[in-house]
């Protein structure tokens, strides 16, 4: 049984034992994408500990028992289902390999207690078509092999939330079928971070790079805290054809003594100052061109740029999934079959409107 | 549209709000150019803007022929030649030496559906026979041109006929005073037919420039309009021609150390010419350049539309610049040709780029389609250019200038250039008078030509300082006229724009826009330039602020990291250039050279057609 996988080994071929998120990182180090390095705990993992604790039988009693309508009674058993994932539970050869792959991390990274995030990705999260993205949890600035362990019971433990139980009682997937890998990567020190997508999200214009950023860690931007900078950049000329320097008030930021990141007040100064140089923005819709080159369709990214790196080795992909909305619409020919001179004399036959 | 503002009506406009310096500046031009009364009530229901494209200073008299030709000839081809349905043609009219134009009202609507038919069947046979027409058409423009050129103005009108005139073989049966009325009444008929064959596609041309562009924001809204003129634009085989011979000319001077060195001194054109003359490779060089004059170096070193700019072949200083500039980088082992292939590649895979990222078959298909037929009939748009605005009108000019020599020696007028000052109803009446004074015989008095031009010398001078309103009369509902759309770039945008006023001076504005014409930001000194003859002061790392770069500006933006103008849009020369030279630029700010200061720190943002004053020069 294999526990831990190093993110450069996988592909994704593996989305079944390391879920979407996971398998598309290797698929990127794979292309010579940058991203934080890492393992991921497998599916293997989660369904051992589940086999050794005998906790199956226990989470089907209290799903069936469940009533989706009943919002409070939902919520008090699923707690009860968390408190069944215990760290004093997890069988001693796979908390090895969690300890060992860890402190390989940190030697790697030349840190004594590397700070990491610990997200979960569920092998049913990411199929294109189920948004359950955002329903199971991520732990930033993790550190310590012990703490990793932790966390990681706690993103298993979170596919017992209320929000992902009652997700997959409305759309009929059986929890017992929903299993998760936990991924364990390097946090970016971020100076700035945020999201991007490979064509325009509110108009589907396959040519642009949407891009969003704030300083800090990019929680902000995914979560809509803040009102970041945008910015809509043709993907083949590289205009920058829309830019909106956005008031960023607040910014995460890591607290690595108490081992997570904390929202805080912007200085004065950064709040309305353009967080991203333009050398980064080349740099980062680079990235995004060759990422959806890869995968051949629309890619939802979040990105990061590292503090304690040198340009441009600290730009950094942390995350990146299909684009579903645009993506997965019927598409109709836009220009209804005509030929040129067609549209031609359609144009010819065309007013424009000037007055209001 | 804005309530608070409107637009002047046009005929108490010109009437009224003309300043007094120029009073008598109705009688430059002909009736028929005028607001009043007669046509009242139709004028004031259009809506006149100031063109600044073909008129962006005065019109002299005699320049407004080309106006005057360009009237007939674009509307024509517009109402009834290719029968395009809702548009009608681009009137013209004169308020202060200033020209306004509009987009004539479109016609009622069961006119639209009788042209739609015809305009269905004769849209598509220039593009399929592109190439074919194309010789055609430069063949018909140059036999044309030579025809003018061999148009003979007599030098002077004789005190007695030589006695080689006179006898049995050689007594033609008219004198010099027929010829100077021939000579000009030929030149005219000359001058508008070239107008006519100018637009012969470019009607058709733009109309597809715009149906293209439709196709590609439907594809790809945010796409941004530089980038879908790119897609299209920019092979300039015949603009380009004038920089290649100049690269060709550098390039011979550079393998011929001696010749690099007499063009390199201090001097001018006629000072160095006569140095190399005395050399033997000099005499070769000059060979060569003599060769390629006509007709490379019959370019415009102003808009193309002012007898007073001038073309490189009358100011040689200005091609020895160049070509001096080019022997430089030369000699810093840099590259100077542009060669059109690297440029129809780089266009291609630009194109190739954002062709796969459409989505279904059928799309790429319309795409490619609309593509291919822009892409054939565009060429047109830019190489009717350089062989009307600037070699048939350098031709003009030349002859003008024989025809002006020819009545100062008669004594009718004072200055060459008076002539200018004479529309092109009133030059007959010149000439007539001037050689019915000769043929009455001494002593006898013309009417006082030389004041008259004096006295609107003052006008034209008067008009300069003046700044008319930017339009007149009635904002349009709609509009359809391609001309209107593409070159004018009439939208809801810049009529507001002009409603709130363009009267902007110096340290006013610290912000203006324009087109994004060329990515990329810049910043450093500007050097505001209003005619070519200044070039020479244009520093590196200077950013270019002028009314338009023509063709005849090409090589100098080589030197500038940025480049604004006052007039131009996305598929002006001034945008295709600077794109090719990778220097940000933003076009058609209609106010630039009034409100940027040579000295002043400016910002130029190519992708969003920004320019910002940073520093004020001190």
């Amino acid at each position: 049984m294999v526990y831990v996988q190093q993110l450069s080994q996988l592909d994704k071929g593996q989305v079944d034992r390391v879920g979407g998120k996971n398998a598309n990182l290797g698929e990127m180090i794979r292309s010579g994408i940058r991203v934080p390095p890492g393992f991921a705990v497998t599916v293997d993992g989660y369904r051992r500990f589940v086999e050794h604790t005998g906790i199956g039988e226990e989470i089907e009693r209290v799903l069936a028992a469940v009533d989706v309508q009943d919002a409070d009674g939902l919520d008090q058993k699923c707690g009860e289902i968390r408190d069944l994932f215990r760290v004093s539970d997890v069988p001693e050869e796979m908390a090895d390999e969690i300890y060992a792959s860890y402190e390989s991390l940190c030697r790697s990274c030349g840190q004594e207690s590397v700070p990491v995030a610990a997200r979960s990705s569920a092998t049913s999260e990411d199929l294109p078509d189920a948004s359950f993205a955002g329903q199971q949890d991520t732990y930033l600035w993790v550190m310590g092999a012990e703490s990793v362990l932790e966390h990681m019971l706690r993103c298993w433990a979170s596919l017992f939330t209320a929000r992902a139980v009652s997700y997959r009682i409305r759309q009929s997937f059986p929890h017992d079928k929903s299993w998760i890998s936990v991924g364990v990567q390097k946090m970016v020190n971020s100076k700035v971070a945020g999201v991007m997508f490979t064509l325009d999200p509110s108009t589907g214009d396959p040519s642009q790079v949407v891009l969003e950023g704030n300083w800090g860690l990019g929680e902000t931007v995914a979560a809509g805290e803040v009102t970041p900078d945008y910015y809509r950049i043709d993907k083949v000329s590289g205009e920058i054809n829309e830019e909106r320097i956005g008031h960023k008030h607040i910014e995460c930021v890591p607290d690595p003594e108490r081992g997570r990141a904390n929202t805080v007040p912007v200085d004065a100064d950064r709040m309305d100052a353009p967080c991203l140089e333009r050398e980064e923005l080349e740099e980062l819709v680079r990235i995004a061109r060759r990422i959806e080159d890869h995968y051949g369709s629309g890619q939802d990214i979040e990105w990061a740029i590292d503090r304690d790196l040198p340009f441009p080795e600290n730009v950094f992909v942390v995350q990146t999934r299909p684009e579903t909305v645009w993506s997965n619409k019927k598409v109709e020919p836009l220009l209804s079959r005509k030929s040129s001179s067609e549209l031609l004399v359609g144009r010819a036959l065309k007013t424009i409107h000037v007055g209001s | 549209m804005s309530d608070a503002k409107s637009f002047p009506d046009p005929i108490s406009y010109s009437a009224q709000e003309v300043p007094a310096g120029l009073a008598g500046w109705e009688r430059m031009y002909p009736d028929h150019f005028l607001f009043g009364k007669e046509r009242e009530e139709w004028e004031s229901r259009q809506f006149w803007y100031l063109d600044k494209i073909h008129a962006p200073y005065p019109v002299p008299p005699l320049d407004q022929i080309f106006q005057q030709a360009w009237q007939i000839s674009l509307s024509q081809h517009t109402t009834r030649v290719f029968c395009i349905p809702p548009a009608q043609g681009v009137a013209q009219r004169m308020v202060g030496c200033y020209q306004y134009i509009c987009a004539v009202e479109p016609p009622p609507p069961e006119v639209i559906a009788e042209k739609a038919p015809l305009f269905e069947a004769r849209s598509h046979y220039p593009v399929d026979h592109y190439d074919e027409l194309w010789d055609q058409w430069v063949n018909r423009v140059i036999a044309l041109g030579r025809e003018m050129e061999e148009i003979h103005v007599p030098s002077e009108l004789p005190r007695y006929l030589p006695d080689s005139e006179i006898f049995p073989n050689d007594f033609r049966g008219y004198t010099q005073a027929y010829e100077l009325q021939e000579a000009f009444s030929r030149a005219t008929d000359h001058l508008y037919k070239a107008w006519q064959y100018h637009f012969n596609y470019l009607n058709l041309a733009y109309l597809y420039y715009l149906t293209f562009f439709d196709v590609a924001k439907t594809l790809f809204p945010g796409v941004s309009d530089g980038t879908v003129s790119q897609m299209v634009a920019g092979a300039e085989a015949s603009m380009f021609r004038p920089d290649e011979e100049l690269c060709r000319l550098a390039r011979l001077a550079h393998e011929d150390g001696r010749v690099a060195k007499v063009l390199k001194k201090d001097g001018s054109a006629a000072q160095k010419i006569e140095e190399l003359k005395n050399m033997a490779g000099g005499r070769d060089w000059l060979e060569e350049m003599e060769s390629i004059k006509e007709p490379w170096f019959h370019v415009s070193t102003g808009s193309g539309w002012y007898y007073y700019e001038g073309s490189w072949v009358d100011k040689m200083d200005i091609p020895f610049d160049y070509i001096v500039h080019y022997l430089g980088r030369l000699e810093q082992g840099e590259r100077i040709e542009r060669s059109l292939d690297e440029i129809h590649e780089d266009r291609n895979k630009l194109v190739d780029q954002y062709r796969k990222l459409i989505r279904t078959d059928e799309d790429r298909d319309s795409f490619d389609s609309a593509h291919s037929d822009t892409r054939v009939i565009y060429k047109y748009a830019e190489d009717h250019l350089f062989w009307i605005e600037h070699w048939f009108h350098t031709l003009w000019w030349r002859k003008m200038r024989e025809i002006g020599n020819t009545l100062v020696g008669a004594g009718t007028l004072k200055e060459v250039d008076d002539v200018f000052m004479f529309n092109r109803f009133e030059v007959p009446e010149l000439i007539e008078d001037s050689v019915t004074a000769w043929a009455l015989g001494e002593g006898v008095p013309t009417l006082d030509w030389t004041g008259k031009a004096n006295q609107r010398k003052k006008i034209l001078e008067a008009a300069a300082e003046w700044t008319p309103s930017p339009a007149l009369g009635t904002p349009p509902e709609e509009v359809a006229e391609p001309f209107t759309v593409m070159l004018w770039g009439v939208t809801t945008g810049s009529v507001e724009q002009w409603l709130e006023g363009t009267g902007a001076k110096p340290g006013e504005v610290d912000e203006i826009k324009g087109f994004a014409s060329s990515p990329g930001a810049a910043q450093g000194p500007a050097r505001v330039l209003k005619t070519a003859e200044e070039i020479s002061l244009l520093q590196e790392g200077e950013i270019l602020v002028c009314p338009s770069t023509n063709p005849s500006w090409g090589p100098a933006l080589g030197r500038v990291v940025a480049a604004v103008t006052d007039i131009g849009g996305l598929t002006s020369h001034a945008a295709i250039v600077c794109r090719e030279y990778r220097v940000p630029s933003v076009t058609g700010t209609g106010t630039a050279t009034s409100v940027i200061e040579t000295g002043d720190i400016i910002h130029v943002d190519g992708d969003s057609g920004v320019v910002s004053v940073v520093e004020k020069a001190s």
